[in-house]
């Protein structure tokens, strides 16, 4: 089954759950029975000058209380035709934690050479997407395949050496703690190659500088501010030439100066090593900034994916809210 | 009664997931697989010997100067001064070194690796190390376990060496109430090879479970901050209790049949 097949696959609702047909644009294409919000916001222009109460959830109707959960997910992704094929996909993952269902469905293609952002609320499952791409995590159902392996049914010695196609930023940068910044870079490249010392520290005198700490080299995470420890975060992520890299929220902690010049690092490093680089945020700013193919997570499925343009000019009205970062709309604080 | 079972069930429970790291912490040790990181078990090698060796040593020989004067003076008080060698001697070896190594191999080592593993378990190191294909099980705790193997056999002996040397210095010099070679005479009549051998034995066997149990509550932590500290206090109390356990089994299965000492014809 193709990655493409895969998606179209996505319009066929999992058991036990069932999405009605004439469900795939729910804001433009229900002309018959016209979603509550729309009558919500009619009624609020119908009537000016009157008090009307911003009302974000919709009346239970008997019987579609889950249809109605995902009436704004429409699966709808497409591709630039420059698009090349799947770094990772998720398919039909659902991933629950106790009672709580984190991945519920979820079918998602990160583009081959392009830079993705998954955006979200918080708490829909973003990090968690991250966790299952490198097998940190595994699906309880469903399947998650990078490079077209899949990475719950690979043994451990497999996995190790899958995981270093992939460099990760977390959040903090996790640098660890008892080296220095240069110690730190320099370890993938220790761990995993047979270079030797002069070449270790021409490829970490470089990627340090490439990050603007060129003469940070001796100190210790402790001594760094939060920007410079995500920064020394990244280059480590770089130093093996990773063929996917993931940032997971970069922008978090960081004032919005920081957060541009970080992204523009990331733009320029991508432009000159290329992969797939998947960024995951919540800051729309950092969307604009960066992305060039857009997936929107809520409540454990896709909403939309597509190219960045044509999400910013989505039709879908979860979409357009969350991107637009408006507080009326489809999602509200629940 | 249901809720009066839910405590001793999480404790098995926990027992279990403790039974099953260890095996495979052994298991990377054993298999050899440590192996990949040999510089990195040297560099905690390391950190044992200047982290916990004065503290152990010093330890030790308070306490062998205690074991000493106990000795002298209650031998003399019966009527016996030159029999103060077998204190020092069963004393030191039998019980007070092991149980002393496992007090502070508790409380500097294993909180220590709690700790350690813990804070980088909340900070996401360890899942940095599992990303960059590095397995961090073999690299935090296999290394760990290897290092302890490769320093506290000698670590301990020498503290045992340090027991040894405080109760002759307390019972020939201090009190002097027997000669140095009265005191040696029946201080070697009380032990023998394999008595050290068993001694170290349920040393080693104490500072294994510590090292094992500080591993698996540094790994497994969570909860943030607060989760580390929770993580180092339980840690804690279930080193205490395997510590006596260790050392009562030790003692039952080494000198709890045959006291190996000249004592009844």
């Amino acid at each position: 089954m193709s990655a493409d097949e895969r998606r179209d696959d996505q319009a066929t609702p999992p058991s036990g759950y069932s999405v009605p047909e004439e469900s795939d644009q729910p804001d433009t294409e229900q002309e018959d029975a016209p979603n509550p919000w729309d009558l919500q916001k009619q009624e609020a222009e119908t009537e000016p000058g009157e008090r009307t109460t911003a009302v974000t959830f919709e009346p239970e109707r008997e019987g579609e209380e889950e249809d109605d959960e995902f009436k704004w997910h429409t699966g709808k992704a497409t591709r630039d035709e420059s698009a090349e094929s799947d770094a990772v996909e998720f398919i039909d993952v659902k991933k629950a934690f106790g009672r709580n269902t984190v991945l519920n469905g979820l079918n998602l293609g990160i583009p081959e050479g392009q830079i993705s952002m998954i955006l979200g609320p918080s708490g829909t499952g973003k990090s968690v997407c991250i966790k299952h791409m490198v097998g940190l995590l595994y699906p309880d159902e469903g399947d998650v395949l990078v490079h077209g392996e899949s990475v719950p049914n690979m043994r451990d010695d497999d996995l190790f050496e899958m995981r270093k196609k992939f460099g990760v930023l977390f959040q903090d940068g996790a640098l660890f703690g008892s080296m220095n910044l240069y110690d730190n870079v320099a370890f993938p490249l220790r761990q995993h190659t047979d270079k030797g010392e002069d070449e270790v520290n021409e490829i970490v005198s470089r990627r340090l500088k490439e990050v603007g700490l060129g003469g940070a080299g001796e100190k210790m995470p402790n001594e760094l501010s939060g920007g410079m420890r995500k920064r020394a975060g990244f280059a480590r992520a770089l130093v093996l030439d990773p063929e996917i890299v993931l940032f997971d929220e970069p922008d978090s902690g960081l004032d919005p100066v920081r957060t541009a010049l970080l992204c523009e690092l990331i733009k320029e490093i991508h432009e000159e090593n290329g992969g797939a680089y998947v960024v995951i945020t919540h800051d729309i700013m950092s969307a604009r900034r960066v992305a060039e193919y857009i997936a929107i997570l809520w409540k454990g499925r896709i909403v939309e994916s597509g190219p960045a343009s044509e999400l910013f000019n989505s039709d879908n009205q979860f979409v357009r809210q969350f991107l637009s970062g408006e507080a009326r709309g489809p999602l509200g604080m629940e | 009664m249901q809720r009066y079972l839910v405590a001793p069930r999480d404790w098995i429970a926990s027992l279990g997931d403790i039974a099953k790291f260890a095996a495979r912490d052994f298991g990377e040790v054993f298999g050899l697989r440590v192996f990949r990181f040999f510089g990195e078990a040297l560099r905690q090698a390391g950190v044992l010997i200047l982290g916990s060796t004065m503290v152990i040593w010093s330890l030790a020989f308070i306490l062998g100067l205690q074991c000493g004067i106990e000795g002298a003076y209650f031998n003399r008080s019966v009527g016996a001064p030159a029999y103060a060698g077998v204190f020092s001697a069963w004393c030191d070896l039998r019980e007070i070194m092991p149980y002393a190594f496992g007090y502070m191999m508790s409380a500097k080592v294993g909180t220590g690796l709690v700790a350690e593993i813990g804070a980088m378990r909340i900070t996401d190191e360890i899942d940095a190390l599992e990303v960059m294909g590095i397995s961090s099980m073999t690299f935090l705790c296999a290394t760990r376990l290897l290092a302890s193997f490769m320093v506290l056999p000698f670590m301990y002996l020498a503290a045992v060496g340090a027991g040894f040397f405080a109760s002759y210095l307390a019972v020939v010099q201090q009190i002097g109430e027997v000669s140095s070679g009265g005191f040696f005479l029946i201080f070697w009549m009380f032990q023998n090879p394999p008595d050290l051998l068993y001694s170290l034995i349920k040393g080693m066997a104490m500072a294994t479970v510590i090292v094992i149990v500080g591993t698996y509550y540094g790994y497994t932590a969570g909860g943030g901050p607060v989760g580390v500290g929770t993580a180092t206090a339980k840690s804690m109390v279930l080193n205490t209790v395997m510590v006596h356990l260790v050392g009562m089994l030790g003692t039952q299965i080494f000198w709890g049949a045959n006291p190996r000492a000249p004592i009844g014809g």
